[in-house]
């Protein structure tokens, strides 16, 4: 197939490269052309912009920061929709609003664009090793088009529903690793305070009802207390209050998921933003006595 | 004076008829024209836009609800800007977000046009007894000059500082408030609960270090179930998505109004955002699952 790809980030760029492992032809275009460089090395095209990685693709995928950079690619002048193709798939892999989805998808079908919203979760290791999670939503004939490119990047390929239902899924998504990234960090913070080695506890609770990958991944990691991202905490910042957002327009009561977007304030505002969500970690030492350790 | 007054709902109606009062001339424009005609009949001039409004005013003030409404009212064709001429003054008194404050004070600024934002708490009666508190932001010497206005329609002004200062100190206030709502609701909720009687409850933090003046009004109506508002619930709810976005974008952590803001869209959720922000204590009792 042909494919276009717009944003070549931490997850952007290993993606594409799957897409081309998997023996598409990939034309790419990226703000900054240094990102580029790696893809053209291994055989993508060169795009000019948004327009021109339309031209000769049947496909177009974008994963980019949030709604604006979306609509910027997508809608503004130069944008894909402006390459006037017909018929054209187009897939946005960020994570934005589901509102903003819709509302981007109306547009683009306004413009001849079957648009599906595909947001993912694995982080930059199961964007290189092809295995992230992805999450549909959109037409079912756009679905089918996109599923030889899905299967080259991902594992869990579900088609959860309309427009904006993938987007719907990725929030829930993030209101349960998000609480779950807090709790585990709470979990062991609490254990190391009462003098009790929570890499044990960990162990212990790996056999019980505690037991989740988070507990497993990010437990292990909070205890070699290797902050490196992964996944940036400011990221997940920005989707819980997506979360926040949609929980307000729709009239959610959501307690767990507001508490642990303060925490996720306080770590950018704290200038952990660039670490790994993990991190939270750190804030709640920085809450808690010293005592013990 | 020449003034112009955009927005005459349950605040801003009260608020334009101080101003005539004290012997402006006031031109009034609405999107639904019905709502100008109470003004009309206190002596007002309805004009058919709001750039007419600008046109023929010195100063314009504005009590709108949403961020949205604001933007369309000075940006939109026929709005303000294009009605105003170099040394005018717009006083937003709604409450909006701090940054919508500050793009539109930058738009205005390029014609020469002096914006304030002055959003104001003590509510309809504040506004109707012209005891309003406005909290300031903008050009100091702008406020002074125009300081005679507002003290018709308030007794605190208190100049916070630049452009959409003003909409933090209200943001401040709605956080203060409504926490102390939920507080209060929460206290009563749990006496009851344990079998005393809430209204004696209050009486006696009445006069304690609990005191508050959303203890004596909203806990009052919560204890005489007087949900009829008052203040809307859903303005609070619009106020708090304002605090919520302010928390992310500077990376503040508040603790407290995030689930006040869970009750709030949950009040919201069981439709009663026209109701008064004490019947978070309903929410609660459905908690309790009561009143289902």
């Amino acid at each position: 197939m042909n494919i276009g790809f717009i944003g070549l980030g931490i997850m952007g760029r290993p993606m594409a490269l799957n897409l081309l492992k998997g023996g598409h032809r990939v034309r790419v275009w990226a703000r900054r052309p240094e990102s580029m460089q790696p893809l053209l090395d291994a055989g993508a095209g060169a795009a000019s912009g948004p327009a021109d990685v339309a031209l000769a693709a049947d496909l177009v995928i974008s994963m980019v920061a949030d709604a604006p950079d979306v609509e910027q690619v997508w809608l503004a002048a130069g944008g894909v929709a402006s390459a006037g193709k017909t018929g054209l798939v187009g897939i946005d892999m960020s994570t934005i609003r589901p509102a903003a989805a819709r509302d981007i998808a109306r547009r683009l079908q306004a413009a001849g664009v079957d648009f599906l919203d595909a947001p993912v979760s694995g982080g930059e290791v199961g964007a290189i090793a092809g295995t992230l999670s992805i999450m549909v939503g959109g037409g079912s004939d756009a679905f089918a088009t996109a599923a030889p490119a899905f299967a080259c990047m991902g594992k869990n390929i579900v088609h959860v529903g309309d427009s904006g239902a993938g987007q719907v899924a990725k929030a829930a998504n993030q209101i349960v690793t998000g609480a779950g990234v807090l709790t585990v960090a709470e979990a062991l913070n609490f254990a190391a305070k009462s003098g009790v080695d929570p890499a044990k506890v960990r162990e212990a609770l790996l056999g019980g009802f505690a037991y989740s990958k988070i507990l497993e991944n990010h437990g292990q990691r909070m205890l070699e207390r290797n902050f490196k991202p992964g996944f940036k905490s400011w990221m997940h910042q920005k989707d819980m209050n997506i979360v926040m957002q949609s929980a307000h327009e729709l009239g959610l009561c959501l307690p767990v998921a507001a508490a642990t977007t303060q925490m996720f304030n306080a770590m950018v505002g704290s200038g952990l933003g660039e670490e790994d969500s993990i991190a939270i970690l750190k804030l709640l030492e920085r809450l808690s006595s010293a005592a013990s350790e | 004076m020449d003034l112009g007054f955009i927005g005459l709902g349950a605040m801003g109606r009260p608020m334009a008829r101080h101003l005539l009062r004290a012997g402006h001339r006031l031109c009034v424009w609405a999107r639904r024209p019905a709502t100008s005609e109470p003004l009309h009949a206190d002596g007002a001039t309805v004009c058919a836009s709001a750039a007419e409004v600008a046109r023929r005013s010195a100063v314009v003030f504005t009590v709108l609800t949403a961020d949205s409404d604001v933007e369309q009212v000075v940006l939109a064709p026929a709005g303000l800007l294009e009605g105003f001429s170099s040394g005018s003054v717009l006083i937003d008194m709604g409450t909006v977000s701090p940054g919508l404050t500050r793009r539109l004070a930058s738009r205005l600024a390029q014609n020469g046009v002096a914006m304030l934002d002055a959003p104001v708490s003590g509510g309809e009666q504040g506004a109707i007894d012209a005891t309003l508190a406005i909290m300031v932001g903008g050009d100091a010497q702008v406020l002074e000059r125009v300081r005679p206005l507002l003290a018709c329609l308030g007794k605190t002004i208190v100049h916070i500082g630049d452009h959409g200062a003003g909409q933090v100190a209200k943001a401040c206030n709605q956080m203060v408030m409504v926490a102390a709502i939920q507080a209060i609701a929460e206290a009563l909720h749990l006496s009851r609960a344990a079998g005393v009687d809430p209204r004696r409850v209050r009486q006696a933090l009445s006069g304690g270090s609990a005191a508050s003046r959303v203890l004596d009004t909203l806990g009052l109506r919560m204890v005489d179930r007087h949900f009829t508002a008052g203040i809307e619930a859903r303005l609070h709810h619009k106020d708090f998505r304002i605090i919520n976005d302010e928390a992310h974008r500077l990376g503040v952590p508040l603790p407290v109004s995030a689930p006040v803001t869970q009750q709030l869209n949950a009040l919201i959720a069981n439709g009663w955002g026209q109701c008064d922000t004490s019947t978070l204590l309903r929410v609660l009792e459905l908690s309790a699952g009561e009143g289902q």
